[in-house]
């Protein structure tokens, strides 16, 4: 077996959630995600679907290190994770842009300090470095541009560079395009496919979407209703990947995702009837459809509206 | 408001600009000189639009200006035109006290105090703003206790301040900073505070340090707001100044008012009154101008 990159073992995540307004309310426990244990392979991309509420995003911020393991453990190349790191970027839905900064002083924000070698770059190095990645992404000559001048694909672009400028061996990306309309959406799938093959990165792509998940992965991890356990994971494997054709289309793309789509089915309708509501990082819960869940991600193929096309 | 209005008088202009612009087509070229006359016609019609939109605004003071000049003359009894004299008279003692130096003795003295405290008001209620914003406990400790002294009116406090600190400058400069530091306060604290978490999230997984992200995320985040406090605070040590000034002064607009009230120099009292208006106009168009240069970032956010 290969070396992992990333390595899930026994991993569960519990809250404490907060007693809700009504009378009497006290305080109850919630497992997020329930001894979990996955590899990811160096150089892999690696996409994960699950219904709402099956501790997608908790396990990213496990990953990340922005929280701990209630149990279990979390492996980058061997050593656990103990918080954040170079090794590692987060690209968020919402973008999380600093909003005073301009696209480059954005990407070159995790390059302020010192780098691995302990020496500090200059201002122009910075720039430099900031442009190259914005040209990667295909934004170059937006340097100056705020991100309230940048439509929403071009901001997420600007996330992504910022998270890839620092150089780190993975790149966790939390249902990144979900905000974005359709044709962006497919733009920037592209876009990311190309950029994983150039820089060959480790990739953890969290989605809703089951065709996102099938046409983005080489393995598509599906999580069950909370609490998040692995399910199975899905081998995605379609000749011809890189060529011109409509790859969606492709009887090898149709057959794949209809697999995760079944895995996934019997999970939505178990999370639907559990009235699964989403956790926030510092375990408020909240009312699902919230505010973080945009109309706009039910046309990007969740599972509800696979439902209706497979019909 | 004002934007609105203005829009009825826009067709007028229009209509000669773009008639203008006829002209000079209208003509066979080889004849520059008509051209340039319409292009000039053009730039008059635009700078009149422009002179006419201006006026209209200008309007509301106008009015008021006519008022004050006319009601006192025409529509007042003659007894009280001694208490409210007409704009002009008090203009021409406006411009006697300039002429005697008086007037920016006045202003010196009240602009030295209130920049002073103001500016102990600001560098004190940012640096002890951002300590309590960023330390939770120390904030629960305090706000029952900022609650109380910031509701308590500054002037309340006056004769406090006087009884410690005597008539002097101190005690004017001690109730400027009061007065002025709680907007300001109150603004960093809420600007810390209302920081988006998602930033905070995004600043951590680049691997910000604390001091970094308190740096580079909170701070500029906050900065918006704090400059909204800022100018509060500069609107409420202008207020605060005169009245101090007002109980017991040697100098100063507040002094000036007063003095020249009880010694019945009418027209005087109100040309410090109109000097304290510009005063407080000035402050605040300086402030304004401030606040949109720091919050330039969040102008297009909401859109």
């Amino acid at each position: 077996m290969m070396t992992a990159k990333i390595s899930l073992r026994n991993v569960s995540k519990q809250f404490t959630v907060r007693p809700g307004r009504k009378p009497g309310g006290t305080a109850t426990t919630l497992t997020a995600v329930d001894s979990l244990s996955l590899d990811v392979r160096d150089g892999e991309f690696l996409t994960l679907v699950g219904p709402s509420g099956s501790g997608k995003t908790t396990l990213l911020d496990l990953l990340a290190g922005l929280s701990t393991p209630t149990s279990g453990e979390v492996l980058v190349d061997g050593q656990p994770v103990t918080g954040p790191g170079k090794d590692r970027a987060v690209v968020f839905q919402q973008y999380a842009l600093f909003p005073w900064r301009t696209a480059s002083a954005n990407v070159s924000i995790g390059l302020e300090g010192k780098g691995p070698d302990g020496r500090k770059l200059s201002r122009r190095e910075r720039a430099a470095k900031a442009r190259e990645y914005l040209t990667l992404v295909g934004l170059a000559g937006f340097e100056d541009r705020f991100p309230h001048e940048l439509s929403g694909g071009m901001k997420q672009r600007v996330a992504i560079a910022r998270s890839l400028a620092y150089e780190p061996d993975v790149l966790l990306m939390d249902e990144p395009f979900a905000a974005l309309d359709a044709q962006t959406r497919e733009q920037l799938q592209e876009e990311l496919l190309r950029i994983w093959r150039a820089t060959g990165k480790t990739i953890v792509f969290i989605t809703h979407g089951i065709d996102e998940a099938v046409y983005l992965g080489q393995r598509v991890a599906v999580l069950s209703a909370r609490p998040g356990r692995l399910k199975a994971i899905v081998d995605v494997e379609i000749p011809d990947r890189d060529g011109d054709e409509d790859i969606r289309s492709a009887p090898a793309f149709v057959e794949q995702r209809h697999k995760v789509w079944t895995l996934l089915h019997d999970e939505v309708r178990l999370a639907q009837d559990a009235g699964h509501r989403k956790i926030l990082p510092d375990g408020a819960v909240q009312d699902e459809p919230g505010p973080e869940e945009p109309a706009n991600r039910t046309p990007q193929g969740s599972p509800e509206s696979q439902e209706r096309s497979a019909a | 408001m004002s934007a609105t209005l203005t829009k009825p008088r826009r067709p007028a202009g229009a209509s000669a600009a773009g008639a203008a612009p006829a002209v000079g087509q209208g003509t066979p070229p080889g004849k520059p000189a008509t051209a340039a006359l319409a292009s000039v016609t053009g730039a008059v019609a635009d700078a009149a639009f422009r002179a006419g939109s201006w006026l209209w605004k200008a309007t509301g003071i106008l009015a008021f200006l006519a008022l004050w000049e006319f009601g006192p003359l025409y529509l007042a009894a003659p007894s009280t035109r001694v208490f409210l004299p007409p704009l002009h008279e008090v203009l021409l003692a406006w411009g006697r006290l300039f002429e005697s130096g008086a007037i920016q003795g006045h202003l010196a003295a009240s602009l030295s105090r209130s920049v002073l405290g103001f500016g102990i008001a600001v560098v004190a209620g940012v640096s002890l703003g951002l300590l309590i914003a960023w330390y939770g406990r120390l904030n629960s400790v305090l706000n029952p206790l900022l609650e109380l002294f910031r509701n308590t009116a500054a002037l309340a406090l006056l004769p406090v301040f006087t009884l410690l600190l005597g008539i002097g400058e101190e005690s004017k400069v001690t109730i400027v900073a009061y007065a002025a530091f709680f907007p300001v306060l109150l603004n960093t604290i809420a600007g810390v505070k209302t920081v988006d978490p998602l930033l905070i999230r995004a600043a951590k997984s680049l691997g910000l340090n604390s001091p970094r992200l308190f740096q580079k995320v909170i701070l500029p985040s906050a900065v918006p707001t704090i400059f909204t406090g800022i100018r509060m605070a500069g609107t409420a040590s202008i207020l605060v100044l005169i009245a101090a000034e007002m109980v017991g002064a040697k100098a100063g607009l507040g002094y000036l008012i007063v003095n020249a009230q009880s010694s019945f120099l009418i027209p005087d009292m109100y040309a410090g009154i109109l000097t304290v208006a510009l005063l407080g106009l000035g402050v605040n168009f300086l402030l304004v101008a401030l606040e949109r240069h720091f919050s330039r970032w969040r102008t297009a956010v909401g859109a």
